[in-house]
């Protein structure tokens, strides 16, 4: 288990990078590595959360090429509070689970820009966030919600073998 | 365990402060480097493996695509190869018509043309049933023709329909004659489907393999010099009174479709009208 978690949190952190081009859709991408993030903050609490979204959040950074410690810091935040809340939130339902990440990618997304901008960051907060977070969000929302369900038939099948 | 993670996010976020403000200050360099060292070994190897996926991916799709199309074409060629038949068959249709209208056109006696619409092949009886009976005016006895040669006669007239005694036909009989020699006779059909030559055998002493056999008009039954088949074999009869010699037909009656009818009456050599030209 922990094999896989180490994986999913590295693997996510570079895939997003690497083969984050194979799922775009329009030009978006979805934030592979958030959604890995947020996912295991709910399962294994705030500790975990955050670690495994500085974690992947720094390899996003190194992997961008942008300044390290912007997404590792969102990350960790993002699945500290996830993980913290985690036990108060109904997260089994599509309906919760789209909503749900698409707040979190926003929030994800203007924590970043709040971040960058404190470090001089240049770009037009409308247009990023029209043409770059609420798509993004989107997207992440319907992905993570088709991942829990996969993840979830995946469980039920190895329950049924064992 | 709360407090741990809230020291942990609050690390975190200290350790993310500071490399920002390294990295601002121009100091930070060297901790995206060292972070380089695992990430790009890690990222070549996705980005191997995702163009091998990618390239399974489009060989199968375009393997998908190729088999669809395979599958279009063999369609297509099936449905051209039916095409070309049908086009075959109406060149071939369209040569045999004209040759037989050519026959028609220079026939010297008023003739009818048929068109083949069943055929009766067992041993017993060998006959073909043409498309014009009665009301064709077309009478029993009518000899019937293709552009190759003597097809038979008719031996039955219905309403709709008259009934064709092929050559070959065992209970057939037609006057003939050796178109080289003159030797005159009679060409019988078989019960196993061919046709023999039938002739005096002091008159027959020349006839060789390959002479050409035509009607003799005898009876004026049919007109003389139609081609009724060639000497393939020559039966020695002996010391008996008829000799008779085996004949290919002139026309292949297995392949016949369309036939012309000789309605008119008169005593005419058509030889010439052959492709033989009764030689």
């Amino acid at each position: 288990m922990r094999t896989f978690i180490v994986l999913a949190v590295f693997g996510g952190g570079m895939a997003h990078a690497t083969l984050g081009q194979a799922l775009r859709i329009a030009d978006v991408a979805p934030d592979i590595p958030l959604i890995v993030v947020v996912l295991l903050a709910l399962r294994r609490g705030p500790e975990f959360g955050c670690g495994a979204g500085f974690i992947a959040g720094i390899l996003q950074d190194a992997a961008s090429g942008g300044l390290l410690g912007v997404q590792a810091l969102t990350k960790a935040v993002i699945g500290f509070a996830i993980g913290t809340a985690g036990g108060r939130l109904r997260v089994s339902q599509p309906l919760v689970q789209v909503p749900g990440l698409v707040l979190l990618t926003v929030a994800e997304g203007l924590a970043r820009y709040a971040l960058l901008k404190l470090f001089r960051f240049p770009a037009p907060f409308g247009e990023l966030m029209t043409y770059v977070v609420l798509p993004q969000a989107l997207y992440n929302g319907f992905l993570g919600a088709a991942l829990v369900l996969a993840l979830a038939w995946a469980e039920s099948v190895r329950e049924r073998a064992s | 365990m709360k407090t741990r993670a809230v020291v942990l996010l609050g690390t975190v976020a200290g350790v993310c402060l500071v490399l920002l403000t390294l990295q601002m200050r121009g100091y930070a360099g060297g901790a995206s480097d060292v972070l380089a060292i695992f990430t790009t070994p890690v990222q070549s190897a996705l980005s191997r493996i995702n163009r091998a996926s990618v390239g399974v991916w489009s060989t199968y799709r375009e393997w998908k695509n190729v088999r669809a199309e395979n599958v279009r074409l063999r369609e297509e060629a099936r449905h051209l190869r039916v095409e070309a038949l049908r086009v075959e068959e109406t060149i071939e249709e369209n040569q045999r018509l004209r040759r037989l209208l050519a026959l028609k056109q220079a026939m010297p006696l008023a003739t009818l043309s048929g068109e083949v619409i069943a055929r009766e092949w067992g041993g017993w009886v060998r006959s073909l049933t043409v498309n014009r009976g009665r009301g064709d005016r077309v009478g029993r006895l009518t000899a019937v023709i293709a552009p190759d040669g003597l097809i038979g006669r008719v031996v039955d007239v219905r309403p709709g329909a008259s009934i064709v005694q092929v050559l070959t036909d065992p209970a057939s009989t037609v006057g003939a004659h050796v178109v080289r020699t003159r030797t005159s006779g009679i060409v019988e059909g078989e019960p196993r489907g061919t046709l023999r030559f039938k002739y005096m055998a002091r008159e027959g002493g020349g006839i060789q393999v390959g002479d050409l056999i035509v009607t003799s008009g005898a009876g004026g039954l049919s007109p003389r010099g139609i081609p009724v088949g060639r000497v393939r074999a020559i039966e020695d009869g002996g010391s008996a009174l008829f000799s008779y010699a085996q004949l290919d037909p002139a026309v292949d009656f297995a392949r016949i479709d369309e036939v012309l009818l000789i309605v008119g009456a008169g005593a005419h050599d058509v030889a010439g009208l052959f492709p033989d030209g009764g030689r």
